[in-house]
């Protein structure tokens, strides 16, 4: 929300309790700099008048160094360089050390998104809402490559590392809408891994984690969750360089599998392919994608097979309107929802809380949703 | 003013056209070898880092793998590796007398150890091919022999695995305050289930015995971040362990196979050289080559000297003794 | 020894009838040749052309980058363009610039030897860059790589799709040539050197040459292993850099920074060398602190290779390595203020001409001030936990690699074009391009520090719009550059066809290399030189007879 708007951007806007000091120290060494540089090249540009060649073949005085001088500016700078150097770990130190009371948010990098999970269960993609003046510790990790957070509003950044945890941690103190970037090259879309941080006030964020209220109809809020909160677009929407498989015109159509299965696509194998995905791989595809079952909830999930609906009729394949569409998918998916309630086992798809029951579920291997690699890896064995 | 005349005029056998005088074409020859040598242990360096970094994460695992080499073989090696250097070194004491059939003898009896040596690492090589502890897929022996994995989780194919161990949102390793042992609640309701036969078509590594990790692990010694890396369900992954096995022998295939590679140069240059001392070249003006090739034989042995403990005797006394 | 010295005396001698360049026309007397002016001039040829070829690639990365959205390449192609970018500007130009071509030209004529200790490996060094080239270039025709040219792992073991395994060997040959001409190199400033020609009267270039080919011996080998491993990972999979079983994808960068830093001297340290030639030889003043700067140079090549882990402050190293790594940078930075204290103080009371290389040499100084003290930003650790990966980094190493290598280089190209060729340049053309490339080089890279500190990350193919100002003028500035760049090839190409015949020592300067013709012969001396005086003495002691070149040089002019 707070954008720059200078025509020509010199400065980054300043939104963490560390911030003031990275930028103190920026302005002690720009200081420096700009002593040293303008004193030198006052300097030369002196001499170079001053003593220009008078005469061809004219030599310089015989001057061949001085001890006294060189010990001079010797010493000077390395005093200097102390100063910085102990400046930057007092600095470093603050931004790497975690206050012992900090709220937790745990965050998966993955190419090319970034999953946060609070420590409530609330799960978001590409966007992480924070309380003001709260301490944040952020624990990251990644699934496969070097991932980098960065927040140039908080003036800080780690590396995410496969295999083990880095952590950040911020205090914000501003409101408003914050630039978070990859900074780690991470492949194909690594300029398009990003999103926002919204620093809100606690009241606010209060709210946010209760719910959220939006005017939106489902197929529009299922693009609104399709492109940019969970980042379905960084693989399924990529022209000829994408890695899922292609959506418009999907819906309706023959889908081939590679377990030599013919399937319909229908308002249930979607639904079943964004939350289990490897259970139903269309051929000539690799299993790569996430579950995204508890971080969608069943609302979500309703409009976001709505919005893949549409991508269908839009182009001009069925004979429904679109009208018809969205009230068809409200009611169809409705019922398949209500079916699979039972069968996970997990309740509450009115709150956007994903329950924390989803985990135990999981880990006691009742839930269809295997990890990916297992069946394919029995497989592998068994050739 | 000239500075030497003489020696527009008179150039000695051997002598370069842009050196003054054999000394200073020697002193260059000398430099440019040890710079070259400097070069090489910077290019080992590497390795042994990679070597030191790894053997101080995984010890059970190198040593493991350490205790299958054979010593035996690797003590044979170096001795011949110790002797083939004084016979080098005798070779160029007696070119620097300029005394040819002595000369042309301790290269080739050099020569001989050299060939003895490398006939050795391939038979070395060849038992891992058998065995298959080759750590590259489809390098080792295609065997039907049966096996039965411990874990079935075993696969060689990296990316699934990646994926197993760490997956979102389900996997507990999202959630860093769960200890990472108890990770394995996921993978582990598989264990027992799918306990198959299993060939090995393709020539895969395969390492089954996990006993010097088990015993680390009864009697204590095993490391926090080896039980983390060997470790699924509370016991010793066979799976698991077999990987970081793997690593040790690829830096020992590495390492060793870097190593003959050497060898079989020095063996080409000596040829060289024997061709050169057969036609009476080296004279006490002029033996830099034999030097040369000695100093650069004197390096690939002092390599070996440092190759063999590492890689054959470090670990042992875990077999043998305590873990202490 | 007397001051009597055959080749002092006459200042402008009478020509051989035989230089270097003359001896011997066919393709076999260039593509066999052991001289090593020769190789020299096989390699001015081939490092321009992947000079060229490295700067298409930055001109497409400064066009795409002329607007947010990734439109005129998309990501894939853009990713492939910055890492070849980076690939061949830094194996293929800035690493062999000055020392293949300038140092393999000069450094034993500046020490009075026939050639390098060692001509043969010298000309396997131009075939193993050939052959390295060739491959990186055959990878390129290929697909290329997209794994940016630090190659880091997983992403370049296990994800890449591009041709890293071609381009890694192509590197790793490279890296032999690089090896072999930093040995040759050493080898011929310990034994070659003339009668007289002490330690410490060898030019401040061939010191810097000295410490470069230290560099190049002690770290290269540790690249060349490190790539090895990666190509080994990346056919094998056995994990060690995979931390999936058991490996450390850390360890990659350890072991890549422990050579590439070390690298970042070689691609500076030749250039310092270049402009303590200039600036003492254009100010007709001895080097003000011969020994502080000479020293300099072997400080800064054995700091340099304890400061690897500065580039990795943010990657998870712990935070006592990080204080450790900090404290060496800020060691490392002070011999380089030294050198630049000293170079400023050579001016005082000097008298100093404005010629090409000369202003090259100033460039130099102030384009390398703000890289070098925008690399102190980036040390300092708070600081740096901002600005690593951003476009300030970005910046920074342009200012360093670009406004010192590089300047260094055309200014020591000029400065010895009439030794290399014979021929003289248009000191008009060569003093307006040194000034559009000067002007054009700030106005690419110094919008980059502010976008670098606004946050915006490296190696984007599309960014958000409110960035885009500071894009244009750093597109725009790139335009100036190219064009700057261009100017010189016209005018130097055109000098070698239609130029004047150069003198032999244009410049009355006391330096070894102008007491030879222009071209040299190709045993370089027509005598073995003898060495009375120090380097940089513009005085008697040097034996030029001044008043006979003002007489002969300023005839016409009078």
């Amino acid at each position: 929300m707070q954008q720059n708007t200078s025509w020509v951007p010199l400065f980054p806007e300043q939104a963490s309790s560390f911030a003031w000091q990275v930028d103190g120290l920026y302005f002690y060494l720009l200081a420096i700099s700009a002593f040293f540089t303008v004193g030198i090249v006052a300097a030369i540009v002196f001499f170079f008048v001053k003593y220009r060649a008078k005469e061809k073949f004219a030599n310089g005085a015989e001057i061949h160094g001085s001890i006294a001088l060189e010990t001079v500016w010797s010493i000077i700078p390395f005093v200097i360089a102390m100063t910085i150097f102990l400046g930057g770990a007092v600095v470093y130190y603050n931004q790497y050390r975690p206050p012992a009371e900090a709220m937790e948010i745990y965050v998966v990098g993955k190419q090319w998104m970034w999953k946060f999970q609070h420590g409530t269960g609330q799960r978001e993609i590409n966007e992480l809402h924070v309380p003001v003046g709260r301490n944040v510790k952020l624990t990251m990790t990644t699934e496969d490559v070097l991932h980098d957070v960065y927040i140039p509003a908080f003036r800080t950044k780690a590396d995410v590392v496969p295999g083990r945890y880095s952590t950040i941690w911020f205090n914000a103190t501003k409101p408003g809408k914050y630039h978070l970037f990859c900074a780690e090259y991470c492949g194909l879309n690594h300029s398009g891994m990003g999103g926002w941080v919204y620093v809100m006030e606690q009241r606010d964020f209060d709210n946010w984690l209760g719910g959220s209220v939006s005017g939106q109809t489902p197929v529009e809020a299922g693009k609104d969750l399709f492109e940019n909160k969970l980042g379905c677009a960084s693989c399924h929407a990529g022209g000829k360089d994408q890695r899922g498989a292609v959506l418009e015109g999907l819906f309706g159509s023959q889908v081939k599998l590679t377990n030599g299965q013919t399937v319909t696509a229908d308002e249930e194998y979607i639904r079943n392919s964004i939350i289990n995905p490897s259970g139903q791989i269309v051929e000539g595809y690799q299993p790569i994608m996430p579950t995204f079952k508890g971080q969608v909830t069943e609302e979500q999930l309703v409009q976001l097979v709505a919005y893949v609906k549409s991508l269908s009729t839009n182009k001009g394949g069925g004979s429904m309107t679109t009208g018809a569409t969205s009230s068809t998918t409200n009611s169809s998916v409705n019922t398949t929802s209500g079916g699979n309630m039972t069968n996970s086992g997990a309740g509450n798809t009115n709150s956007l809380v994903a329950p924390r029951a989803d985990r135990g579920a999981t880990s006691q291997g009742s839930n269809p949703n295997a990890p990916p690699s297992e069946p394919e890896t029995t497989g592998k064995k068994n050739n | 003013m000239v500075h030497d005349d003489t020696h527009e005029h008179y150039h000695q056998p051997g002598l370069q056209h842009q050196f003054e005088d054999m000394k200073q074409q020697a002193e260059s020859d000398s430099i440019g070898m040890w710079m070259f040598l400097v070069q090489e242990i910077m290019f080992f360096g590497g390795l042994f880092t990679v070597y030191l970094v790894f053997r101080s994460k995984y010890p059970m695992a190198f040593a493991a793998g350490s205790n299958h080499l054979n010593e035996w073989l690797g003590m044979a090696n170096t001795l011949v590796l110790i002797v083939s250097s004084l016979t080098m070194a005798l070779a160029v004491h007696y070119a620097q007398l300029g005394k040819r059939n002595a000369q042309v003898i301790f290269i080739i009896v050099t020569m001989i150890f050299g060939a003895m040596f490398l006939g050795v690492k391939a038979y070395e090589y060849a038992e891992k091919y058998a065995d298959g502890i080759v750590p590259i897929t489809g390098l080792n022996a295609r065997t039907d022999k049966k096996i039965l994995p411990k874990d079935e989780k075993y696969s060689v194919d990296p990316e699934s695995r990646r994926r197993n161990s760490l997956g979102f949102p389900d996997s507990v390793e999202t959630n860093p305050q769960v200890p990472r042992e108890n990770d394995t609640a996921k993978t582990g309701e598989h264990v027992g289930e799918h306990e198959e036969e299993y060939i090995n078509p393709r020539g895969d590594f395969i390492w089954k015995d996990t006993s010097l990790a088990d015993k680390a692990l009864a009697e204590g010694y095993l490391t926090d971040n080896e039980k983390l890396a060997y470790m699924t369900n509370g016991e010793i992954s066979q799976a698991k362990f077999q990987d970081k096995v793997r690593i040790f022998f690829w830096i020992y295939f590495a390492m060793t196979a870097l190593h003959a590679l050497h060898m079989i140069i020095g063996l080409g240059i000596m040829l060289w050289l024997l061709w050169k001392a057969w036609r009476y070249t080296f004279t006490p003006d002029y033996y830099a080559p034999v030097e040369m090739v000695g100093l650069y034989w004197h390096f690939v042995d002092i390599v070996w000297i440092f190759l063999f403990p590492l890689l054959y005797l470090l670990g042992r006394h875990f077999l043998h003794g305590g873990g202490h | 020894m007397e001051n009597v010295n055959a080749l002092n005396i006459g200042n402008i001698k009478p020509e051989p009838k035989v230089n270097y360049l003359t001896n011997g026309t066919t393709a076999r007397s260039w593509l066999l040749t052991k001289d090593h002016k020769r190789i020299a001039i096989l390699y001015l040829l081939t490092v321009s052309a992947f000079f060229a070829l490295g700067g298409v690639y930055a001109s497409l990365i400064r066009l795409e980058l002329l607007t947010p959205e990734s439109d005129l390449l998309q990501s894939a192609t853009y990713n492939r363009v910055f890492t070849q970018h980076g690939v061949i500007m830094v194996f293929f130009f800035l690493i062999p610039s000055i020392p293949a071509i300038l140092g393999n030209f000069l450094i034993p004529i500046m020490i009075g030897a026939k050639d390098l200790a060692f001509p043969r490996i010298n000309l396997l060094s131009w075939y193993l860059y050939m052959a390295g080239g060739g491959l990186t270039l055959f990878a390129l025709l290929q697909g290329g790589v997209d794994t940016g040219w630090t190659f880091y792992t997983p992403y370049s073991t296990t994800f890449s799709n591009g041709y890293v395994m071609l381009v890694g060997l192509g590197i790793f040959i490279n890296g032999f040539s690089s090896i072999l001409t930093g040995l040759n190199f050493i080898v011929t400033i310990h034994t070659m050197r003339a009668p007289g020609m002490t330690w410490f009267r060898m030019p401040l270039f061939v010191w810097a040459h000295y410490a470069t080919s230290l560099v190049m011996i002690l770290g290269t080998p540790v690249i060349a292993v490190t790539i090895l491993l990666m190509a080994l990972e990346r056919l094998a999979h056995v994990g060690i850099f995979d931390p999936a079983i058991g490996g450390d994808p850390i360890l990659f960068q350890h072991l890549f920074w422990f050579y590439s830093h070390p690298a970042v001297y070689i691609m500076i340290l030749p250039g310092m060398g270049v402009v303590s030639e200039l600036i003492s030889n254009f100010s007709r003043k001895k080097i003000f602190g011969y020994e502080f700067i000479a020293f300099s140079s072997i400080a800064i090549a054995v700091f340099g290779f304890l400061v690897w882990g500065h580039h990795m402050f943010v990657s998870g190293q712990s935070v006592y390595a990080g204080l450790v790594f900090s404290f060496l940078t800020m060691v490392v930075s002070v011999p380089s203020a030294i050198k630049v204290f000293n170079w400023g103080a050579t001016l005082y009371k000097g008298s100093i001409s404005y010629d090409t290389p000369m202003l090259y040499g100033l460039f130099f100084i102030g384009l390398f001030l703000i890289g070098g003290l925008t690399g102190v930003f980036l040390g300092a650790l708070g600081l740096t936990v901002h600005l690593t990966d951003t476009y300030f980094i970005v910046a920074h190493f342009h200012y360093v690699m670009v406004g010192g290598q590089v300047l260094a280089y055309l200014g020591g190209l000029h400065y010895w074009w009439s030794k290399i060729t014979g021929k003289v340049y248009s000191e008009f053309w060569s003093k307006i391009a040194a000034i559009i490339i000067f002007v054009g080089f700030n106005l690419t890279f110094f919008p980059q520090f502010i976008l670098g500190y606004m946050g915006m990350p490296r190696r984007y193919a599309s960014y958000p719009p409110e960035f885009q100002v500071l894009n244009i003028f750093s597109t725009a500035g790139a335009s100036i550059l190219a064009i700057g760049l261009i100017i010189p090839l016209i005018y130097l190409t055109y000098s070698i066809f239609f130029g004047a015949k150069a003198e032999s020592n244009p410049w009355m300067l006391p330096g070894l290399e102008w007491r030879t013709s222009s071209p040299p012969p190709t045993e370089n001396f027509e005598q073995t030189p003898i060495v009375t005086w120090e380097a940089y003495e513009f005085g008697e002691e040097n034996g030029l007879d001044m008043e006979e070149a003002r007489r002969e040089i300023l005839a016409p002019v009078v």
